[in-house]
């Protein structure tokens, strides 16, 4: 080819198009395989550590279907994660439900709430939407914070499930990386299939996807039921990991943590939670430890992130990759 | 003679005190190419976006082939066979050239809420043949961000047409664009138009345009209907032309 001749590229030698929406299933068996290692050989309290980070890896995950794809923001996400929490709890302290029927509640409860608020919000679009999602979470956090004869109050509650299953700390580990491997490969199945597709036409540009024949509120909702069921599925392990369930769950700090996690990952990008989650709890962890101001220097270092890197650490691992990579 | 593909009487529309559309009859038979024109502030966007659903007029009736629109939103009466482009090209941004057209054909193959990834595969090669008649098959990996805004409006009218359409609305189908990229793309309208018979209704400012493409032009201005007939009949009337210079003067 003589440089200059006008030929962008040559179509035989393309990449087929459908393998972006492949599992690349190398990758997520390396991953695997290296936490299970690691998990197995460190000391419980950076078992512990990355038994947070795997979970808020899925929790941050399923907030970014709604901020990346689905064109929506939620300022309460941290109510289908706590009441993750609070189902699987209620639904042993209340309904005397064995324990394993307890961890499907969860996310169900998660899913239930999902749907009856989504209904509401998917009514409004853009910052109208968000601030009906942070109304329903203040309704929420009111309701579980108060009505203390069902939810404990403040003092949550807690000796429903035993700590971590009754499990040594790997391996409740190594359960929690299986749940959330599922987890964010079925994500993973949603956001890159015929449905995936729908959703980010409309999240993208509803206009566009109404003249194609697709209704925005329906969408939005199925978007929004799946976040929230994951979300739940997340505070559910969380709720067994320190077996207990405190009003915090579903607070504006586990709202604001997810939010800056999908934000710190990189928006537009599927692995945003992921990355946004090790990032952030590693900076919490090595910070706290080494600083007095240590939510300063978190501070000032998110802001860094995204002033130097809008597109997050996913940008910032895309160029790299697309630098040392091979050239195709 | 099959009903009229559009039949609209008496539409009327106030946006507060401004009349936009002012008791509008219009009929379009089917597979006939119809320009309309006017001068800004006639009420020609405002009539396509009431025939699209994304308005709803204060009064008056609007039939789609026979079927009476009664405040249907936009997907659904995109559903009855009415495919619309916007005078500010409307495509996702962010996606490849080639997975805007993949959304087109996802739209209409009545799964969108599969789960199923193979679904997708197998709708590549006619997401590439649609990508060849648009003449877009060579920037199909671009991010549609990137190219340019002739093919833009080139990729937005192909992904009407994957969906199938019945009518076409094209509101300022060559807006904004160089004077041979214009005519490539009325050109590429003309021939999908007339290979399957599809009934055409499109606003355009470019006069030449208009005479070339149109049947029949619709005259509009301060909302109403002002003049109708064939191209020629159009530009012998000397009333046309005063409001024309009066309107824009």
């Amino acid at each position: 080819m003589t440089p200059g001749d006008g030929t962008l590229r040559d179509s035989a030698s393309a990449p087929k198009r459908g393998d972006t929406y492949s599992i690349n299933w190398r990758l997520v068996l390396s991953v695997v395989v290296l936490q299970s290692i690691l998990l197995v050989v460190s000391p419980p309290l950076v078992v512990f550590a990355l038994i947070e980070v795997m979970i808020f890896a899925l929790y941050a995950s399923a907030l970014n279907l709604l901020l990346s794809f689905s064109g929506m923001v939620s300022f309460g996400h941290a109510v289908y994660f706590g009441l993750g929490a609070y189902g699987l709890a209620l639904s042993i302290t209340h309904f005397d439900f064995p324990i394993a029927l307890g961890i499907i509640a969860g996310p169900l409860v998660s899913a239930f709430f999902g749907l009856v608020y989504g209904i509401l919000c998917v009514q409004l679009t853009a910052i109208y939407a968000a601030m009906l999602t942070l109304a329903c979470a203040e309704v929420t956090f009111a309701v579980v914070f108060q009505w203390f004869d069902v939810t404990g109050g403040d003092s949550g509650i807690s000796g429903h499930v035993p700590t971590m299953l009754g499990l040594e700390p790997y391996q409740f580990g190594l359960v929690v990386l299986c749940v959330v491997t599922v987890a964010i490969l079925m994500l993973w199945r949603v956001v890159y299939s015929p449905l995936g597709l729908t959703i980010r036409a409309v999240g993208q540009n509803p206009a566009r996807a109404a003249a194609l024949g697709h209704g925005r509120k329906s969408v939005q909702l199925i978007a929004f039921v799946i976040s929230a069921f994951f979300s739940g599925v997340a505070g559910t392990l969380f709720g067994i990991f320190h077996g207990n369930v405190f009003p915090d769950y579903v607070g504006i700090l586990f709202t604001v943590d997810g939010l800056l996690m999908v934000v710190l990952g990189g928006l537009y990008s599927f692995g945003a939670g992921i990355y946004g989650a090790i990032v952030y709890k590693l900076l919490d962890n090595l910070a706290a430890h080494y600083f007095e101001y240590w939510q300063l220097v978190i501070g000032c270092i998110i802001v860094i992130v995204v002033l130097v890197s809008p597109s997050g650490i996913a940008g910032l691992v895309r160029r790299i990759v697309s630098r040392i990579g091979p050239r195709r | 003679m099959s009903q009229p593909a559009l039949r609209v009487r008496g539409l009327h529309k106030e946006f507060g005190r401004f009349v936009a559309l002012d008791s509008v009859d219009l009929t379009v038979d089917e597979g006939e190419i119809r320009a309309i024109i006017g001068p800004n502030g006639a009420g020609k966007t405002t009539l396509i976006n009431v025939l699209g659903g994304q308005i709803v007029a204060d009064r008056g009736s609007v039939e789609v082939a026979g079927r009476r629109l009664n405040r249907q939103h936009p997907h659904q009466v995109a559903k009855l066979g009415v495919g619309r482009t916007y005078q500010i090209s409307s495509t996702l941004r962010r996606m490849t050239v080639f997975d805007n057209m993949l959304c087109a054909h996802n739209a209409v193959s009545g799964k969108w809420f599969s789960l199923s990834a193979g679904r997708l595969r197998k709708m590549e090669d006619a997401v590439l043949a649609d990508l060849k008649a648009i003449e877009l098959d060579g920037l199909a990996d671009q991010v549609v961000d990137d190219i340019s805004h002739g093919d833009r409006k080139r990729l937005e009218f192909g992904m009407v047409l994957a969906t199938r359409p019945k009518v076409l609305l094209l509101d300022e189908p060559t807006a904004g664009m160089g004077l041979r990229e214009r005519h490539e793309l009325i050109d590429l309208v003309l021939a999908v138009t007339r290979e399957r018979g599809l009934t055409l209704v499109f606003v355009e400012h470019d006069i030449d345009v208009v005479f070339k493409a149109a049947e029949t032009i619709t005259v509009m201005a301060l909302g109403g209907v002002f003049a109708e007939g064939k191209p020629e009949e159009i530009a012998a009337n000397s009333a046309v032309q005063d409001i024309y210079l009066g309107g824009t003067g």
